[in-house]
C-alpha cells in the first residue's frame, strides 16, 4: 500500500469561502423560518422532567424557538458563504446542526398530546448508544492496527445468543457476560487467524462470518428451543447512586443506569488511553498507518493484529450481550437486525477514534430513541418511516456529508513480512 | 480462469523435486490432481468439510444424542449409534426434500403414486433455485467490478414491489402484460441498486454499508407498502399484497403433469439471465469495462475508462438483475400476493452463491442449483432438521472456498500452479 504524501501546510486562520457547505446550511435555515411562519403559530411544545420533577413541565412557544434557531443555522451558512477562518468550520457545521437537530425536535413535538419527556428520553438515548459503542470500538481496535471487521454483526449475534445461553446454564448473569465475551473474541479468532496467517479478503470474510454467526445461532436456537430452561430472559439489575439520582436530568441519565452504560463510558475511556498514551497505541497505529515501518522497528505486525482483533472481540461480544441480557430478552433469530453494520457507520463517522466514537454513538442513539418514542404517541409518520431514520442516518453519513473520514493507510491490507 | 480473481503469491516456495523422474499415468495425475489446491478440489473439499462440520453441530445440539454421551465411556456404542442414525436421518431428509422421496418411490413402482409427485422434490429445489440464480448473478457481476454487493435483497424486495404493481394494477393482454411486469421489477432493482453505485462514485461511501442500509430500508418500506390501500389485499386482513392479474402470471413448466409442481417459466429466464451475463462479461464493450475496473481501476483510469460511472452502471445492472429475482418471486410461487417474507433470505444467499460459482454466470447457476436444493431440503426436513441447517451449511461452505489457504492448511494439500485461487473486494 502506497503510503500518501504529506499534506500540504494550510494556514488555518486565512479566510476560505465554503460555498456548497454554506449554500446547504443557509437553504435549510430560511426553509426552516418559511416552515415556522406557514405551520407552527401559536403551538407550543411541552418538555416535562418525568422521573424526578413530576409535575414540573414547561410549555415552550415552537414558532419562537424554530425561528431563532433556522436563523441560527442560516447565519453558519451565510458565515461559509462569506469565508471564515479555516478552525472555525467544524464550530460553524456544529451551530448548524444542532440548530437544525433541535428545531426538527421543537416541530416534532409541537403535536397535539405529544410530551418531551427529556429524562425517559435522555436516559433511553444513552443506554440504546451502548452497542454501537461496543461495536465501533471493536472496530476501532481492529482498523487500527490494519484489518477490517465487517463482521461485528455476526460478533454481535454470538455474544447475545451466548450470553443467554451461559447464563441460563450457570444461573449467574456475570457468568452469561463472561460467555457473551468470550464467544465473541472465538468468532473473530477465525478472522484473526485469516486476516493474519492466511491473508485472506477481510470483507469478504466478515461478511461470511456475519453470515455464519447467524446461521448458527438460528440453527442453535431451533435446536434448543426443543428443551426448556436454555432461552429464559435474565436482567442486568439497574445500579442506583443514591441520593445523585435524584438531580434533575443527569441523575436519570447518568445515576440510573445498568450496568452497560458504566461499562461502555469506561471502555470509551480506556480504548482512548490505551490508544493514545502506551506503547501498545503507538504500535497499533503504527502497524495501521505502516506496517513495513513498523516491523523494521522490530514489531511482530501479524502477531499484534491478530491479538488486536481477538481483543476487539471480547468488547464485541460484550455489547451482543445487551441485546438480550441488557434488554432483559429471551435471544431471537437475527435479533440484531442490522446494528452491527450501524456501529461500523459510528467508527468511520467518529474517525477511527473512541471520542468520536461517543459522540457518534450519542447520535445514534438518540435518533433511535426519538423515533421509539415518537411512533409510541402516535406520530403522524408511519412507524416504519421512523424505523429507518438510523438506517438512513447511516446512508447520509457514510456518504460523508459531515467530511471526508480517512480510514487508517493500511486497513484491510494483508501484511506479509517477505514482500516489503 | 477468471479475471476478477486474482491470485495469491504461493505462501512457501514449491518444494524442489526429489523424485526421480517417472512416466505421468493417469492414477499418478489424478492423485496428484486430488491432493492439490485448485479450485475444483477446494469446492470438493469445501463440501465435505462444511458436511462435517454440520453433522457435528446436529450431534452436539441434540438433546437426546448429547445425552447418549454422558456415559460414552461405559457404553460408547450407544452414542456412536444415536450419532450416526441422528446425521443420517437428517442428511437423508435433506436429500429427500430436495432430490428424490425413496417413498414415493417405492409407491410409484406400486403404482400408487404418479410421475408428477415423483417429480415434486426436483421442482421444489428448481423453484427456490430460480430466486437465487438472479440474486447470485446480482452479487457475482457486481464482484467483477471489485464491488461487493450485499444489497441484493432489497434490490430484489423492490423487484417484487414493482413486478406487483404492473402485475395488478395494469389490464393488458398476457403478452404484453408479463414481460412489462418483469421489465418493471427489473427496473425497480435497478433503481436501487444505483444508489450504492452513485454513492460510492460521487463520495467514496462503502458499498457494503450504504447497500446494507438500503436493505433495511426497503424491508421496512415493504411492511409500511404493503399496510396501505393501494398495496393491501381486498379480502384478506393479514399483511398480504393483491394478487397478480392471471395476464402477468408466469407459466407453471410442468403444471400439466402434476399441479402442484411449482416451478415456472422464471426459471428458463434465469438460464436466459447467465447466458445473458455471460455474454455481457466476456464480450461486450461494458463487460471489459467492468474487469478492467474490477482487476485494477488505477490502470483503467489511466487507459480513460470512467471510474466513477462504470460503479454505478454495474450497480445498477446487479440491481436489475436482483430485482428481475424479485419479479420472478411477484409474478411466480407468490402471485396470489406477496408477504413480508416471501423474499426469504435469498439476497444474502446470493452472496454465498456468488462466491462458491466464483463470480462466474455458469458457476452461479451451478451453485444457485445446489443452495436451492439445500435449501428445499431444509424446509422439507423441518421441525425434525432445524431450517436454519441450509443457511449454516451454506456459510461454512463458501468461508472454506473465501479461505482456500484454510482448507489447504487442514488437509495438507499442495499449491497448485499459479497460486490460491479467491476473490477480492476492496477496502474503505
Amino acid at each position: 500500500m502506497a503510503v500518501d504524501t504529506a499534506p500540504a501546510l494550510v494556514d488555518d486562520r486565512a479566510p476560505a469561502r465554503h460555498a456548497r457547505a454554506g449554500t446547504v446550511y443557509a437553504v435549510l435555515g430560511l426553509l426552516l423560518i418559511a416552515a415556522a411562519f406557514t405551520w407552527l403559530g401559536g403551538k407550543t411544545t411541552v418538555i416535562a422532567f418525568d422521573k424526578t420533577l413530576t409535575d414540573a413541565s414547561w410549555a415552550a412557544p415552537t414558532f419562537a424557538i424554530v425561528l431563532v434557531l433556522g436563523a441560527l443555522c442560516a447565519a453558519a451558512g451565510a458565515w461559509m458563504l462569506v469565508g471564515l477562518p479555516q478552525r472555525r468550520f467544524r464550530l460553524a457545521s456544529t451551530v448548524g446542526v444542532a440548530a437544525l437537530v433541535l428545531s426538527l425536535l421543537f416541530w416534532a413535538y409541537s403535536q397535539e398530546g405529544t410530551v418531551f419527556r427529556a429524562e425517559s428520553i435522555l436516559a433511553g438515548a444513552l443506554f440504546l448508544s451502548m452497542p454501537y459503542i461496543f461495536g465501533a470500538l471493536s472496530g476501532v481496535v481492529c482498523e487500527r492496527s490494519g484489518v477490517i471487521n465487517i463482521g461485528i454483526e455476526g460478533q454481535f449475534l454470538m455474544g447475545a445468543f451466548t450470553g443467554v445461553l451461559v447464563a441460563n446454564i450457570t444461573g449467574s448473569i456475570y457468568a452469561g457476560l463472561a460467555g457473551a465475551m468470550i464467544a465473541g473474541s472465538l468468532s473473530t479468532m477465525l478472522l484473526a487467524l485469516l486476516a493474519t496467517k492466511y491473508q485472506v479478503n477481510q470483507v469478504v470474510v466478515g461478511v461470511i462470518l456475519n453470515l455464519l454467526a447467524l446461521g448458527f445461532t438460528s440453527f442453535m436456537y431451533d435446536q434448543l428451543k426443543k428443551a426448556e430452561g436454555f432461552n429464559d430472559a435474565f436482567s442486568v439489575p439497574v445500579i442506583t447512586w443514591g441520593p445523585l439520582a435524584d438531580i434533575p436530568v443527569i441523575g436519570p441519565v447518568l445515576f440510573q443506569q445498568k450496568l452497560f452504560v458504566y461499562a461502555g463510558l469506561v471502555m470509551v475511556a480506556v480504548v482512548w488511553f490505551l490508544l493514545y498514551r502506551t506503547r501498545w497505541g503507538l504500535r497499533t497505529r503504527a502497524v495501521g498507518e505502516h506496517p513495513a515501518a513498523a516491523d523494521s522497528m522490530g514489531v511482530n505486525v501479524n502477531r499484534l493484529r491478530y491479538w488486536n482483533v481477538v481483543a476487539a472481540g471480547l468488547l464485541a461480544g460484550f455489547g451482543g450481550a445487551w441485546f438480550t441480557l441488557g434488554n432483559s430478552l429471551a435471544f431471537n433469530k437475527n435479533m440484531t437486525a442490522g446494528l452491527g453494520f450501524v456501529a461500523l457507520a459510528v467508527m468511520i463517522v467518529g474517525r477511527w477514534n473512541p471520542l468520536g466514537v461517543l459522540a457518534g454513538a450519542l447520535i445514534f442513539g438518540f435518533t433511535t430513541q426519538i423515533a421509539r418514542d415518537l411512533s409510541a404517541a402516535g406520530s403522524s409518520v408511519p412507524g416504519e418511516f421512523l424505523q429507518m431514520l438510523p438506517y438512513a442516518v447511516t446512508l447520509v453519513v457514510v456518504a460523508g456529508l459531515i467530511g471526508k473520514a480517512k480510514a487508517p493507510a493500511a486497513d484491510g491490507v494483508p501484511y506479509n513480512p517477505g514482500d516489503k | 480462469m477468471s479475471d476478477s480473481t486474482t491470485t495469491e503469491a504461493p505462501a512457501e516456495p514449491p518444494a524442489p523435486v526429489e523424485e526421480p523422474e517417472q512416466k505421468p499415468n493417469f492414477m499418478r495425475v489424478f492423485g496428484r490432481y486430488l491432493t492439490e489446491a485448485n479450485s475444483v478440489m477446494v469446492t470438493v473439499y469445501s463440501l465435505l468439510l462444511a458436511f462435517l462440520i454440520g453433522a457435528i453441530l446436529l450431534i452436539v445440539s441434540d438433546e437426546y444424542t448429547r445425552s447418549t454421551f454422558s456415559y460414552f465411556f461405559a457404553r460408547p456404542q450407544d452414542a456412536l449409534q444415536a450419532s450416526w442414525y441422528l446425521v443420517r436421518d437428517s442428511y437423508l431428509s435433506l436429500f429427500e426434500g430436495a432430490i428424490l422421496n425413496l417413498n414415493t418411490l417405492e409407491s410409484y413402482q406400486a403404482g400408487q403414486a404418479d410421475f408428477g409427485n415423483l417429480l415434486r422434490p426436483l421442482s421444489e429445489t428448481l423453484t427456490y433455485a430460480t430466486p437465487l440464480i438472479f440474486t447470485g448473478l446480482a452479487v457475482g457481476l457486481a464482484f467483477r467490478a471489485g464491488l461487493f454487493n450485499i444489497g441484493a435483497q432489497g434490490q430484489l424486495i423492490f423487484g417484487m414491489m414493482g413486478a406487483l404493481i404492473v402485475g395488478f394494477s395494469l389490464d393488458l393482454p398476457i403478452w404484453l402484460h408479463l414481460p412489462i411486469a418483469i421489465i418493471a421489477g427489473g427496473l425497480a432493482g435497478a433503481a436501487l441498486g444505483a444508489v450504492p453505485g452513485v454513492l460510492k462514485a460521487s463520495t467514496g461511501a462503502h458499498e457494503v454499508i450504504s447497500s446494507i442500509m438500503l436493505n433495511n430500508i426497503a424491508a421496512l418500506f415493504l411492511v409500511w407498502a404493503l399496510g396501505t390501500s393501494f398495496l393491501h389485499s381486498e379480502t384478506k386482513s393479514d399483511l398480504v399484497s393483491k394478487p397478480v392479474d392471471d395476464s402477468a402470471v408466469l407459466p407453471g413448466l410442468l403444471s400439466s403433469l402434476n399441479p402442484s409442481l411449482r416451478v415456472n417459466l422464471a426459471l428458463v429466464i434465469g438460464f436466459a439471465a447467465a447466458v445473458f451475463t455471460w455474454w455481457l462479461l466476456s464480450k461486450s464493450t461494458f463487460g471489459f469495462r467492468i474487469r478492467a475496473v474490477g482487476f485494477n481501476e488505477h490502470a483503467a483510469a489511466t487507459a480513460g475508462m470512467r471510474i466513477g460511472s462504470t460503479y454505478t452502471t454495474t450497480m445498477a445492472a446487479a440491481g436489475a438483475l436482483a430485482g428481475l429475482g424479485g419479479a420472478a418471486l411477484a409474478l411466480g410461487v407468490s402471485s396470489g400476493g406477496i408477504t413480508t417474507n416471501t423474499a426469504l433470505d435469498y439476497g444474502f444467499s446470493g452472496i454465498t452463491v456468488a462466491l462458491l460459482g466464483r463470480a462466474n454466470p455458469g458457476g452461479i447457476v451451478a451453485s444457485a442449483l445446489l443452495f436451492g436444493a439445500l435449501k428445499a431440503g431444509a424446509l422439507s426436513a423441518q421441525p425434525d432438521v432445524p431450517v436454519d441447517i441450509s443457511t449454516l451449511l451454506q456459510a461454512t461452505i463458501v468461508l472454506f472456498i473465501a479461505a482456500p489457504a484454510l482448507v489447504k492448511a487442514i488437509l495438507h494439500l499442495r499449491t497448485p500452479r499459479g497460486g490460491l485461487v479467491t476473490l477480492e473486494a476492496k477496502g474503505w
